[in-house]
């Protein structure tokens, strides 16, 4: 095997493995990836109480471990469905994003309230504050310890 | 909404992507060593060859993509584009090599061949990734005109049916001036918009069976219709476009959406059942289909005529060996007649499986793996289901397709004649894909400045207008 | 989930399953690509329509081929347009040969060895590996034949302008000296890249009786006649069933009235001379005794007979450097795929009935006689040789001990006999070689009733130490004395007078 040959095959072997080798990469975003996602959902972020529910749909009391993304409103489909005739079919929704809990108006009729004040489009919350979906009241609140 | 209101609303705040960039750079240095052993080969001495501005061209518009990502500022997913990268910097190293006259257009008196086409589109295909991952900042245009694009679908496969050019007995490209266009390419991404609008509207009931069929529980007969009517546009696929990977691939999708917004196995099972029978009923009436399936079966019938092309594949899986011919040492070519027919297009994993052997085999189906755990994983965080089933069907898009040909090439299914995504040659392909990319980038936005959920306060003026037809429209179908 | 009252199933565990069935999916196309690119690699490299092997032919040339003292049968020459194209020096040797042809592929010894003569061959994953390693990836083999071409050439003479087939072979190493097959096609012709296609098409159109494409000699069957008697003798001798001193006391009633079994009469009456008394072994192979025969068939028994003809190659294609097609005693329509009744079995005993031989197989037969019961396995390739003076032996080797050596010499005797005998004489004293002793056995193949009969001849010589055993077929040549036989005879004494080199 001449010179050439030789270095033309350490090429293309170093190609091959330089390919492997962003594989190497990729794993090792993925298993990142992977385990903020099971230390994320090891834990409940937050929970969700009923505090007035003239339907009794949710029942009054009723407390709700939220995941990342809870939508609210009439339809069957949202996380939490809120049979009240003042709730839109697809009302709120609340989401935790990064460190921090925001809830977010999905175009309903008669509004999203937060402590009283409508959201318009994306309001940050916080817990113990109150959200009211149509007659429906929640309170935000961190999940008990130990629960 | 007007061009200046987007601009307010998009805050430009700056973020550095270090994966993104990590990874980047090796695919470059990867590409860069490729491109080298390639050149080295064809020229007969150490070099980087004469057309390593090609590579350069791609290279850099990798990572304008990268800054506009940067600058945009949005948390969308790192490894999305790198690998999508990757995967056109292998298809630009084989287009490179293989004869150049396999595709040629003439562009203002400039007659350019395979690999400069092939860059050509690489370059518009990323710059469609980059303004549809920016730019996208709403899915409402596409959650509530799901029936506009039901309407638009099937509108462009009456337009094949119709004005669509044969090739090959199949039935598949339009011809608008100079362009040439697959629109079954762009199908695939409209139905996934469809399927995801109607299946996260309607899945509470879907699951909920109430008719009974025998042993298996049905959702009320109207819930059906349009799954019925998918099975009816498959099957039409297959008929007067004889284009069984299409069909193969919409149906695939089809079934595993309805499993994940359903979780029903029996829906599954028994559209795999309408599956088999509708097929092996086509099977007896259609030569091609027959065709298709005794050559996979056994192509050493026919090795001359019918199996021909896949024994020709075989043998170059079998040249290529573990470690493969070399870049450029392959076999794509015997005199003036191409090893294998449709090379370019068909058989580009098995092209790249022959000069890369089975560790670069690996590779590249470890990539479409990759995609398929980014875009898996932006479906299992979505907000909501419209987005959840979006992102899972965008990912099967270009997943599913890729098993189906690379399955074929491999002789594991019956080979039907589709792209393999970002390798293949051609344009339609590369736009359609990118265009799930772009979709599936969007989708991933972590950050405050999210995708929004569509409002009724911001809808106004053309887009209320629309809505309001979208849905009168839906309302009739429904 | 239990926040979700009365909603629907939660996506996220449907998503995880179909993340495990797309991994699953992947997982086989990568056992698919493992299947073709370890498993199956070398098979489909080494494969003759392999591209690659055309591209070889492109670029490097093709190994020659030569006869057994260095004759250039094949090889490549420029044209004109500096590609390079395959020359056949010896029309004689098409059968053998076959042709390469750049636009049909090959067959023939070079479709067997395909791999070798374009130096693609590797024998093993190692050498396959380092061959890409390699400046120049091809290792051309040169073939050197077992083949004497001037057997070969004497051989095609003999047949003329006949249909038939010989095949010659040295018994104590199976080596093919002279296979032959009339007509044939001219190899040259067929891979004209001008021509070739209407030649190959003129070819094709003739009906497969007359069709020169077939190998006649290994892929020819045809009712063997009374050669086929060796076959029943070894079976007999073999299997204990009849020795030197079986006679049959109603043999010489039954020659003139025939032998009757179940209705059907076995007629043979063209040797009353031997008179009134019953006939043994070897006098009944002398005389071609039918009704000897078919009685020695009906107390060998079905199975016994298709066993040790199974010995000596029959029912199954031999495994041989080019095609061959299994010869058969019996089509096996009757129980168990044996023969329908004892009519059949009888007739089959004297080479009648359903049985079909190739030339290929009644040589072997008379190969297994010559060399004292062992039956070596035919070859036509001796070694080859590469380009760098590298030399690859393919020695000889045993297909199966059919008898032992005493038993063999008991059939030997019967076909020096049958040759050399008072009676035998006036069959095929026309194989006898001045001065040498012969063996052999003559055979006149009934076909119809409209054609004339296939002349045959299987035999040895010298019948002490055998150097050349053979097998004659003249399709519809009419007795075996009148043109089997003396071509044997001819065949054999030029090989052994033929001078060494």
């Amino acid at each position: 095997m001449d010179a050439f040959t030789l270095s033309l095959w350490v090429l293309r072997l170093a190609f091959v493995g330089l390919l492997y080798l962003f594989f190497v990469f990729l794993a090792r975003a993925l298993w990142r990836d992977l385990r903020t996602t099971i230390t994320e959902t090891g834990r409940a972020l937050g929970r969700l109480i009923v505090v007035g529910s003239p339907g009794g749909v949710p029942p009054e009391g009723l407390s709700v471990p939220l995941d990342a993304v809870t939508s609210l409103g009439r339809d069957v489909n949202n996380s939490i469905v809120v049979e009240d005739d003042f709730a839109s079919a697809d009302h709120a929704v609340l989401t935790f994003r990064g460190r921090a809990w925001y809830v977010e108006d999905r175009g309903s009729t008669n509004g999203t309230y937060l402590n009283g004040q409508r959201v318009e489009n994306v309001a940050p919350m916080g817990f113990g504050d109150e959200l009211q979906v149509g007659r429906v009241r929640f309170r935000l609140e961190r999940v008990a310890p130990g629960a | 909404m007007t061009l200046g209101a987007t601009l307010r609303r998009v805050r430009v705040r700056p973020r550095m992507r270090i994966r993104e960039l990590v990874l980047l750079a090796s695919v470059s240095m990867a590409l860069v060593v490729g491109w080298a052993s390639l050149a080295s080969h064809v020229a007969g001495s150490l070099t980087l060859g004469r057309q390593f501005s090609h590579l350069v061209l791609y290279l850099g518009a990798v990572f304008a993509v990268h800054l506009a990502f940067v600058v945009a500022g949005r948390r969308t997913d790192q490894l999305l584009l790198p690998v999508i990268a990757l995967l056109g910097g292998l298809s630009l190293l084989l287009m490179e090599r293989l004869p150049q006259g396999l595709a040629t257009q003439d562009m203002g008196g400039v007659e350019l061949g395979l690999a400069s086409l092939q860059l050509l589109w690489l370059g518009v295909a990323m710059l469609l990734v980059a303004a549809i991952a920016i730019g996208v900042r709403s899915d409402g245009w596409l959650r509530y005109y799901k029936y506009t694009w039901a309407a638009v679908g099937v509108g462009l496969l009456l337009l094949v049916f119709v004005l669509g050019e044969e090739t090959n007995g199949a039935r598949l490209s339009l011809r608008i001036g100079p362009l040439q266009g697959q629109p079954s390419e762009l199908l695939k991404v409209i139905l996934v918009v469809f399927l995801a609008g109607y299946l996260a509207d309607n899945r509470t009931l879907l699951a909920q069976a109430s008719t009974r069929f025998g042993p298996i529980k049905l959702p009320p007969v109207p819930y059906l219709l349009p799954m019925v009517a998918m099975w009816g546009i498959a099957l039409a696929v297959v008929i007067f476009q004889r284009d069984l990977g299409a069909a193969l691939l919409f149906f695939s999708i089809f079934l595993t959406l309805l499993y994940v917004a359903t979780r029903r196995a029996s829906y599954v099972v028994l559209g795999g059942l309408l599956f088999v029978g509708g097929s092996s009923v086509l099977y007896f009436v259609f030569g091609h289909v027959q065709d298709r399936v005794d050559i996979w079966i056994d192509p050493f019938v026919d090795p001359l005529d019918r199996g021909f092309q896949i024994i020709r594949a075989l043998y170059a899986f079998g040249r290529g060996g573990i470690v493969g011919t070399g870049l450029g040492a392959g076999l794509p070519q015997v005199g003036e007649s191409l090893a294998i027919p449709a090379v370019h297009t068909d058989f580009v994993f098995t092209a790249l499986s022959e000069e890369l052997g089975l560790l670069g085999g690996f590779v590249i189906l470890g990539l479409y793996l990759v995609i398929a755990e980014r875009g898996l994983r932006i479906a299992a965080a979505a907000d909501d289901d419209f987005r959840a089933l979006l992102a899972a069907g965008l990912t099967l898009v270009i997943v599913l397709q890729a098993a189906i040909i690379a399955g074929g090439n491999l002789r594991v299914f019956p080979l039907t004649g589709i792209t393999l995504p970002f390798i293949s040659y051609g344009g339609s392909s590369l736009l359609a894909n990118a265009i799930v990319i772009g979709l599936l980038l969007a989708l991933s936005d972590r950050g405050p400045e999210r995708l929004a959920a569509p409002s009724a306060g911001r809808r106004r003026g053309f887009r209320a207008g629309m809505r309001a037809v979208g849905g009168r429209i839906e309302k009739v179908i429904s | 989930m239990s926040q979700r009252p009365g909603g629907a199933p939660s996506i996220a565990s449907a998503l995880l399953r179909v993340a495990i069935a797309i991994a699953t999916l992947y997982v086989a196309l990568g056992l698919g690509a493992s299947y073709w690119q370890v498993v199956e690699a070398q098979r489909l490299t080494n494969d003759p329509s392999n591209p690659l092997s055309l591209a070889a032919a492109r670029s490097a040339p093709r190994g020659r081929i030569f006869d057994v003292r260095g004759r250039v049968l094949a090889r490549n020459v420029k044209q004109a347009n500096g590609e390079s194209i395959r020359e056949y020096t010896y029309p004689v040797m098409a059968p053998v040969l076959g042709y390469k042809s750049l636009v049909f592929g090959a067959s023939g010894l070079e479709k067997t060895y395909d791999a070798e003569l374009a130096g693609i061959r590797q024998l093993t994953p190692g050498d396959e590996m380092l061959r890409k390693f390699r400046a120049r990836p091809y290792d051309p083999q040169d073939l050197v034949l077992s083949i004497d071409l001037r057997l070969q050439g004497r051989a095609t003479q003999a047949l003329g302008g006949n249909r038939g087939a010989i095949v010659a072979i040295e018994p104590t190493t199976g080596r093919i000296l002279a296979l032959v097959s009339a007509p044939t096609f001219d190899a040259n012709r067929l891979i004209d890249p001008v021509e070739g296609r209407a030649y190959l098409k003129s070819l094709s159109e003739q009906p497969a009786s007359r069709s020169p494409l077939l190998n006649r000699a290994t892929q020819g069957r045809f009712t063997p006649g009374s050669v086929f008697k060796i076959v029943t003798a070894i079976a007999g001798v073999g299997s204990g069933a009849i020795d030197a001193g079986t006679r049959y006391q109603e043999q010489p009633g039954e020659e003139e009235s025939g032998f009757l079994i179940k209705g059907f009469r076995v007629r043979d009456g063209h040797h009353l001379f031997t008179g009134g008394e019953p006939l043994d072994f070897l006098q009944a192979t002398e005389v071609s005794c039918n009704v000897w025969y078919a009685r020695s068939g009906l107390r060998i028994g079905g199975p016994a007979l298709l066993d040790w003809a199974g010995r000596l190659g029959f029912g199954q294609p031999i495994p041989f450097e080019l095609p061959t097609a299994p010869s058969i005693v019996t089509r096996g329509e009757g129980p168990g795929g044996g023969f329908i009744d004892e009519v059949e079995l009888a007739n089959a005993a004297y080479g009648q009935g359903q049985t079909f031989a190739t030339p290929l197989q009644m040589a072997l037969v008379a190969a297994t006689v010559a060399n004292g019961g062992t039956l070596m396995r035919p070859k036509l390739v001796d070694e080859l040789r590469g380009a760098n003076g590298g030399v690859t032996p393919l020695g000889p080797s045993a297909m199966s001990q059919v008898l032992p050596r005493g038993s063999a010499d008991l059939i030997r005797a019967a076909m020096v006999q049958a040759v050399e005998g008072e009676w035998g004489r006036g069959f095929a004293g026309g194989a006898r070689i001045p001065g040498v002793t012969t063996a052999g056995k003559g055979g006149t193949a009934e076909v119809d009733d409209t054609n004339r009969p296939h002349s045959w001849f299987i035999g040895f010589a010298p019948a002490e130490a055998p150097r050349i055993a053979i097998a004659v077929l003249v399709q519809e040549g009419g007795f075996a004395s009148e043109r089997a036989v003396p071509i044997a005879g001819d065949l054999m004494e030029a090989y052994l007078k033929l001078p060494a080199e």
